[in-house]
């Protein structure tokens, strides 16, 4: 199975070398690639010339937008399944083929790592986690679908879903939005108990005054990719 | 009613705006494309103006007594129509943009990996030639 590891980076100069270095020891059999949010310190300098693969993205999309380009860089290389992790270096890559696995036996189209299940490792604050709940919550009402870590960015799609998530990905904090969309797919979507880090170095893109436009924003755009495919379940 | 000389300013004002708009359309500075909006509420406003009749019937149909009232409703229903379909035209070429960039960076990077791949080849044909 022809497998390819998305790592959307933006300003990840202090983790980028040792995630994709760590990658390719512990996961040297896949194939991955590096999409550069047109980063503004030296990530893509170091992607140059540590001689990584990477998309360099001469404008800042924002994060749907780089994972879709990655998603399409799959879809023109013809890829079995993709698998997204994080740039900062907290996913760790040791469960990338605990979750390929699932893809392969065909268990399912799309396999979420989720840090809630053991509830072992990185949890995020209180918050946080209270607002997770809450768009699990509503994930829940609009698809009857249990995800437990909604936000989580470490996912692996089958090959259905590359062409679907290369088509059309949500944009601006997609991740929600991105299992409504494959529920009402009808895809198959699991979790899988991941352990998480803190990031390595640098400071989430995430605070609190983004953290009020994130809420508001990602339940408006749950409710309307709920009302995008019809009434139909 | 409308008064005359409110009626004068307004056709002189309609007058003026079609003028510009002229002007912009033949500098090419406006796409007709995306001003076609424009023109047909710069046309609706100033038939209102020139026939108050027309006016008048309107207002009557949504309970509107002051002709003046009615023009400034008619005004602002066109402005967000239009602020309307600018917001649809802004959204579709981002979504435009979007796509340009990133089929611009997967160019970028084929062209980066076939330089790679020719220095290679480039190489081993010098390594061969020395052996």
């Amino acid at each position: 199975m022809k497998v390819l590891i998305i790592i959307p980076a933006y300003n990840e100069a202090g983790n980028i070398e040792q995630v994709v270095d760590n990658l390719m020891e512990k996961c040297p059999q896949y194939d991955y690639i590096v999409v550069n949010d047109a980063s503004s310190d030296d990530t893509r300098e170091i992607c140059m010339r540590r001689g990584y693969r990477f998309l360099d993205q001469p404008i800042n999309l924002g994060i749907g937008g780089t994972v879709q380009n990655g998603y399409q860089y799959a879809l023109e290389n013809g890829y079995d399944a993709a698998v997204q992790i994080d740039g900062d270096g907290q996913h760790d890559v040791c469960y990338i083929e605990k979750m390929v696995q699932v893809i392969e036996a065909d268990e399912a189209d799309v396999v979420i790592g989720s840090r809630f299940i053991e509830k072992e490792g990185f949890q995020s604050s209180g918050a946080r986690r209270l607002g997770i709940s809450l768009l699990s919550k509503i994930i829940m009402f609009l698809t009857w679908k249990r995800v437990k870590d909604v936000t989580s960015g470490f996912r692996a799609v089958n090959k259905r879903f590359i062409s679907i998530y290369a088509k059309d990905y949500p944009q601006d904090y997609p991740e929600p939005e991105a299992i409504v969309a494959a529920v009402m797919h009808r895809g198959r979507v699991k979790e899988v108990p991941v352990i998480m880090q803190e990031r390595l170095s640098g400071e989430s893109s995430i605070n609190f005054r983004k953290s009020v436009y994130y809420m508001v924003k990602v339940i408006l755009a749950l409710f309307i990719c709920r009302l995008s495919f019809g009434i139909r379940r | 009613m409308l008064p005359v000389r409110l009626q004068i300013t307004l056709i002189t004002a309609v007058v003026f705006y079609f003028f510009m708009m002229c002007v912009f359309l033949k500098n090419k500075s406006l796409s007709l494309k995306y001003t076609l909006l424009w023109l047909f509420a710069g046309g609706i406003l100033g038939a209102l103006v020139v026939f108050p009749g027309i006016l008048t019937w309107l207002n009557g149909l949504i309970g509107i007594q002051e002709n003046m009232n009615g023009l400034f409703v008619w005004a602002i229903a066109f402005i967000v129509c239009i602020l309307l379909s600018l917001t649809s035209i802004v959204s579709r070429q981002n979504h435009k943009i979007r796509q340009l960039i990133q089929t611009i960076s997967r160019l970028e990077n084929r062209i980066r990996e076939l330089e790679r791949q020719e220095r290679y080849d480039t190489d081993e044909i010098q390594n061969n030639a020395e052996q």
